[in-house]
């Protein structure tokens, strides 16, 4: 009886697959970063912070979560999201890029489930759902900066 | 020996403090109230003929103000006067209740205003009574039942030369004069009022009855010109003594329209019957049409009082000009500023503190949670389907009247007859004025009764 095993070729339909998640997955994530600088209409760093600081506040204040903690978040959220949509866009350290992004929804799924937030807990857990359906295709990347 | 706090106290000077302290404890109402520091110069002593439900609600208005003393109270029923007098001692007044206002008005010397508060058709006798015995006078709407009754009123105040406010107090109202001398004459926020519409709408209520044994006998009752118990407690619906849902109801915002406008109707015709009641004589549902002259042009308005039902919106007078609308109400929930889509941008008047942006109800922006960012864009228009009519204008944005009254309702006009009293400042309405009102009002009752539309002449509104 013979033994031969018949190698697998991949199939074009998971990497398209994967290209799609990957580039709604890194424009979300880079759009969602910038829209953290913008008030009344403009961009800056200023309105960055004023933002911010209304969303850490906020947080706080409808729930158990210390100041420190919500504002070192909120400081960092505006630039780790464009960070990683960017990355994901070009294919730079893919797996890696995901399970941060994955880490990242989780980390703001947690501030609404603190303050009961479900409509926005909802919202975000499909991020979270598509960026493990990513992690689960990313075998199949294609056309990116680097492999992995 | 030295002296010590220790040292023992003698029974004289227990005594002595104990007095003192006593005498402290029992002044010290007296103490507080005086605290008001109100001049004698400035007490105004004050009696109320009427000290039924309206009664009750102006002297509650007026007990706020300092510097009112109730001297007498007057009611041709016990159960009135003596429910006003306790009330009024309560907050240590000390008023002599009468049945008779003559008897009162003969005794108590040292009046300087008396408040009436009776039934429509005792107006005027009430009313030029007091004026004639050197009093002045704040009469409630309608002024009286009768044009010849009205009339009466201000040729005795112009007689006597005493004050006589009619309580129209929209017209002392913060958030009305806000609406017509800010938002209308100085911003011209509305542009051309072209139509005002009005109403009043109130739910089914039962009959006045009154507690067992408090009755009236019908031989004083007839005395006083009521013919039964009945007619007595709920005589806004008989003919003899008033005029109506009209009268009782669309006074007020009727004079609103006038107040608003400046200007007297030209015409009206109106209709109305008694559809629903059984126990009344006069029209439970009436709707009435207006038309009043205005420099800009032709002011056509309506005003509809249903004692049927409250469905449509409560009460409120809702003016509409070619730039903006005004709905306008007592109750603030019932008003709401609009500007049309056509007119220039509001946002200087909101600057300068005529209007506001709407915080809460019609217009208001979606409310943000705290964490959220302020004015994040909504993508997005009315739908296709959503337009019904080709021939749909552009919405209307909602404002908001940033004045709020923070008083009962009738304290400002009441404050306003006791500051005309004491410094001279002008009444916000006087009989004269009210005349006008009353002469429209009535004229309403006999547009229902001929079936038919009935004009006015200018010389109609002069007393």
């Amino acid at each position: 009886m013979s033994e031969n095993s018949t190698p697998t070729t991949p199939r074009c339909e998971y990497t398209y697959a994967f290209l799609i998640i990957r580039l709604w997955l890194g424009l979300r994530a880079v759009l969602a970063g910038l829209e953290k600088f913008e008030s009344k209409g403009s961009y800056s760093f200023v309105g960055y912070y004023e933002n911010m600081k209304r969303m850490a506040t906020g947080i706080t204040g409808a729930s158990f979560l210390p100041l420190w903690s919500t504002k070192l978040f909120a400081a960092s959220i505006g630039y780790i999201l464009i960070t990683l949509g960017i990355a994901l866009l070009v294919g730079f350290k893919t797996r890696c890029t995901l399970l941060f992004m994955g880490l990242t929804y989780v980390a703001l799924s947690f501030g609404l489930m603190a303050v009961q937030e479900s409509d926005g807990v909802a919202w975000l857990g499909m991020h979270v759902a598509l960026v493990a359906g990513g992690l689960v295709l990313v075998q199949h990347n294609r056309y990116a900066l680097s492999r992995g | 020996m030295s002296d010590s706090f220790l040292s023992p106290v003698t029974r004289r000077d227990f005594l002595s403090t104990s007095a003192k302290l006593g005498a402290f404890i029992a002044a010290a109402p007296y103490i507080a109230r005086g605290a008001e520091v109100v001049a004698k110069s400035d007490q105004l002593n004050v009696a109320l003929i009427g000290c039924g439900e309206q009664g009750r609600i102006l002297t509650n208005a007026a007990l706020k103000i300092p510097g009112i003393r109730f001297k007498a109270v007057v009611d041709i029923w016990g159960y009135n006067r003596t429910y006003a007098e306790r009330l009024l001692k309560k907050f240590g007044h000390d008023p002599k209740p009468y049945e008779d206002y003559r008897q009162m008005l003969a005794e108590i010397t040292d009046l300087d205003a008396v408040i009436i508060a009776t039934p429509d058709f005792k107006h005027a006798e009430h009313t030029v009574a007091a004026l004639k015995a050197g009093k002045h006078v704040y009469c409630e709407k309608l002024m009286s039942n009768t044009v010849e009754g009205a009339r009466s009123m201000v040729l005795a105040a112009r007689e006597t030369k005493k004050l006589l406010q009619i309580g129209h107090q929209r017209r002392s109202n913060p958030r009305y004069r806000h609406a017509k001398d800010r938002i209308h004459l100085e911003g011209r926020l509305l542009g051309r009022i072209t139509n005002i519409a009005g109403q009043w709408h109130r739910a089914v209520t039962d009959d006045f009855g009154f507690p067992n044994g408090q009755g009236i006998p019908e031989a004083k009752l007839n005395q006083y010109g009521f013919a039964n118990m009945h007619e007595f407690r709920n005589w806004r619906w008989f003919k003899r003594y008033a005029g109506g849902p009209m009268s009782d109801l669309g006074a007020h915002q009727i004079d609103v329209y006038n107040w608003m406008l400046g200007s007297n109707p030209t015409m009206c015709i109106a209709s109305g019957g008694v559809d629903y009641y059984k126990t009344h004589e006069w029209y439970d549902n009436a709707i009435a049409i207006f038309e009043f002259p205005t420099k800009e042009g032709t002011v056509r308005a309506t005003y509809e009082v249903l004692t049927t039902t409250s469905a449509g919106g409560g009460y409120h007078e809702y003016f509409m000009g070619d730039e903006g609308a005004l709905k306008i109400s007592e109750n603030p929930k019932y008003t709401k500023l609009y500007r049309e889509a056509r007119a220039p941008d509001w946002d200087k008047w909101v600057a300068q503190g005529i209007v506001a942006s709407p915080t809460s109800g019609e217009g208001a922006p979606p409310a943000v949670k705290p964490w959220e960012k302020v004015g994040v864009k909504k993508l997005g228009g009315p739908a296709k389907a959503s337009t019904v009519d080709v021939r749909e204008t552009a919405a209307l944005s909602a404002w908001d009247i940033p004045v709020t009254l923070d008083k009962a309702i009738h304290q400002p006009h009441l404050e306003n007859f006791f500051d005309a009293i004491r410094l001279g400042t002008p009444l916000n309405c006087t009989g004269e004025s009210a005349f006008a009102t009353a002469v429209t009002i009535l004229k309403i009752n006999e547009s229902i009764a001929a079936g038919k539309k009935l004009t006015f002449a200018p010389t109609d509104f002069v007393a």
